[in-house]
């Protein structure tokens, strides 16, 4: 394996510690990664060295930040390779990205409309669409897996000319499945609708192309890829952002206000109300720094021969049932039947190893898979295959302690 | 109204519980402690029975006798069984007034039980406490 963790697991001293005295083994990545020293002292050096407002005040301290500010927005365009800073809207996250486009559709869309979704997502791509179906009578529709797991050979009547809006994420957070998005993008773009790609859980481990998936809108959160939690982002082609009511106002989002009227700032400004969040976009900008300079192609297959290793020895095992793909994910997603996940979970804690267990936001889909709920192992760039190993390891002891009926 | 603490004492389950040096041996001792619940049979198990708040289903069912409270409980996790076992090893055959000026909270971290309290964890415990004494 060309990539060796210890090259850059210094850079993340949290990882370091005991807990409960034993190693802390942190396998719970796509909840939130850990952030390495150079996005710490970003965050340090702005309050220390030039903490001021951005865009308003013209003094010293204020350009410095204001620089930085704009510098951090095209260091973000070209990690995505947006075609322009102007394309990059901050937002607190994923969530907020999308809330922002729920609502600022909301204008175009009329009674009978479809929005597409996956079965996949998140309830953060989920629920502002069902909350934006029932204010404007437009039907939510979901294009689903299959009963195992796959996607249907033909989804394409998905897909109508009343589909005004598709939102789809990369990979779920839930069971680590790809979709076929380009596939479903391309469907979209035929019927006209406007498309946007959760892309939470993907930032942190594929490069990501917003021209090449010629998406409409593109989200992700900064917390998950190396960055500071409260940062986000909304990417999106200049006429879709266009489009976009602003569903916050206030300061900094406007151009002139009377009484009267107010007349709006242009994009990116235009969808940022209020004092941004200026040390999370700093903070980010440096996590992309952080990333671009690795192998990144290197960590990804790094990450998925963590996951596919965990995989491979828990398959065997018949009592564990396993919802993620064997191969090209960077997760592990499983339950137990006839042992609860809280006790497995409360186990492996005790051991020092951090993992996921719950409903992970996606409520229908484990519905359709039948569980309440999943133990996931999130892997990260950092994580070593002594800690994969080690995370099989406990959760077979777990098993074993708890399998006595 | 069965006796739910028949089969053990509840000094021996607080002792049990005390002397865990560790995380993991209170674990153990919690799925020890678990086998001693009898579970509750499915008509017991209703929805008015159960605690609102906890991520794993627990039921607790309160039976006043003679101004004594009397306890039965279930889980369909082990380790909450075997929390309960604890809860009600300090509550079991009391009057709701001495219930009442109990701390639990601090008597459930004497037996190293803190880190199942945390409102973090969401498991609802304090949910559990709530309806003990009410």
């Amino acid at each position: 394996m060309a990539f060796d963790p210890s090259s850059l697991r210094h850079l993340f001293p949290i990882l370091a510690q005991s807990a409960y005295d034993h190693p802390l083994t942190y396998l719970d990545n796509a909840a939130t990664t850990q952030k390495p020293l150079p996005v710490l002292d970003a965050i340090q050096d702005y309050y220390r060295n030039f903490n001021a407002n951005v865009h308003r005040g013209a003094h010293f301290l204020s350009d410095r930040a204001t620089n930085r500010f704009e510098q951090a927005r095209e260091i973000v365009a070209s990690f995505i390779n947006a075609p322009e800073q102007s394309h990059v809207i901050w937002t607190k996250g994923a969530t907020e990205a999308i809330n922002t486009v729920a609502f600022g559709l909301e204008h175009i869309l009329e009674s009978g409309d479809e929005i597409l979704i996956t079965s996949l997502e998140h309830h953060a791509n989920l629920v502002p669409w069902q909350q934006l179906a029932f204010r404007t009578g437009a039907r939510l529709r979901i294009l689903p897996l299959t009963s195992n797991g796959e996607w249907e050979p033909e989804f394409s009547h998905y897909f109508t000319d009343r589909t005004r809006i598709f939102a789809a994420t990369q990979i779920s957070n839930a069971i680590g499945a790809s979709t076929p998005l380009q596939t479903m993008l391309d469907h979209a773009k035929q019927q006209g609708a406007f498309t946007l790609v959760d892309g939470a859980q993907a930032v942190a481990h594929y490069p990501v192309d917003v021209q090449t998936l010629n998406c409409d809108f593109y989200v992700f959160s900064g917390h998950k890829m190396y960055g500071p939690t409260g940062i986000g982002v909304l990417y999106g082609k200049s006429h879709a952002l266009e489009v976009l009511m602003p569903y916050q106002t206030g300061g900094e989002m406007v151009r002139h206000v009377s009484y009267q009227a107010t007349e709006f700032n242009v994009l990116p400004y235009r969808l940022e109300a209020g004092t941004p969040h200026i040390e999370g976009v700093i903070g980010l900008a440096t996590a992309c720094d952080f990333l671009n300079a690795q192998d990144r192609l290197a960590l990804l297959a790094w990450e998925q021969s963590l996951a596919a290793h965990a995989y491979a020895r828990l398959h065997k095992e018949g009592s564990i049932e396993i919802y993620s793909p064997e191969k090209n994910t960077t997760l592990v997603s499983l339950s137990v039947p006839n042992i609860h996940l809280l006790d497995l979970n409360t186990y492996l804690d005790s051991q020092g190893v951090a993992v996921r267990a719950g409903s992970h936001c996606a409520h229908p889909l484990m519905a359709q898979l039948g569980v309440a709920g999943t133990l996931r192992a999130s892997f990260a760039c950092y994580n070593t295959m002594e800690e994969a190993n080690r995370f099989c390891d406990v959760l077979l002891d777990a098993i074993d302690l708890l399998n006595d009926e | 109204m069965t006796d739910s603490l028949e089969q053990q004492k509840p000094v021996n389950i607080k002792a049990q519980l005390k002397n865990c040096r560790s995380k993991e041996e209170t674990f153990k001792t919690l799925v020890t402690l678990s086998k001693t619940q009898p579970r509750l049979c499915a008509e017991d198990k209703t929805e008015d029975n159960k605690v609102k708040g906890c991520e794993s289903a627990v039921w607790l069912i309160i039976v006043e006798k003679d101004g004594l409270r009397h306890f039965k409980a279930d889980s369909d996790a082990k380790l909450m069984r075997g929390v309960l076992v604890a809860i009600l090893s300090l509550v079991e055959g009391k009057t709701l007034a001495d219930i009442q000026q109990m701390d639990l909270r601090a008597e459930l971290a004497e037996l190293n039980l803190s880190s199942y309290l945390t409102s973090s964890r969401n498991n609802g415990v304090l949910a559990i406490l709530k309806k003990v004494k009410s």
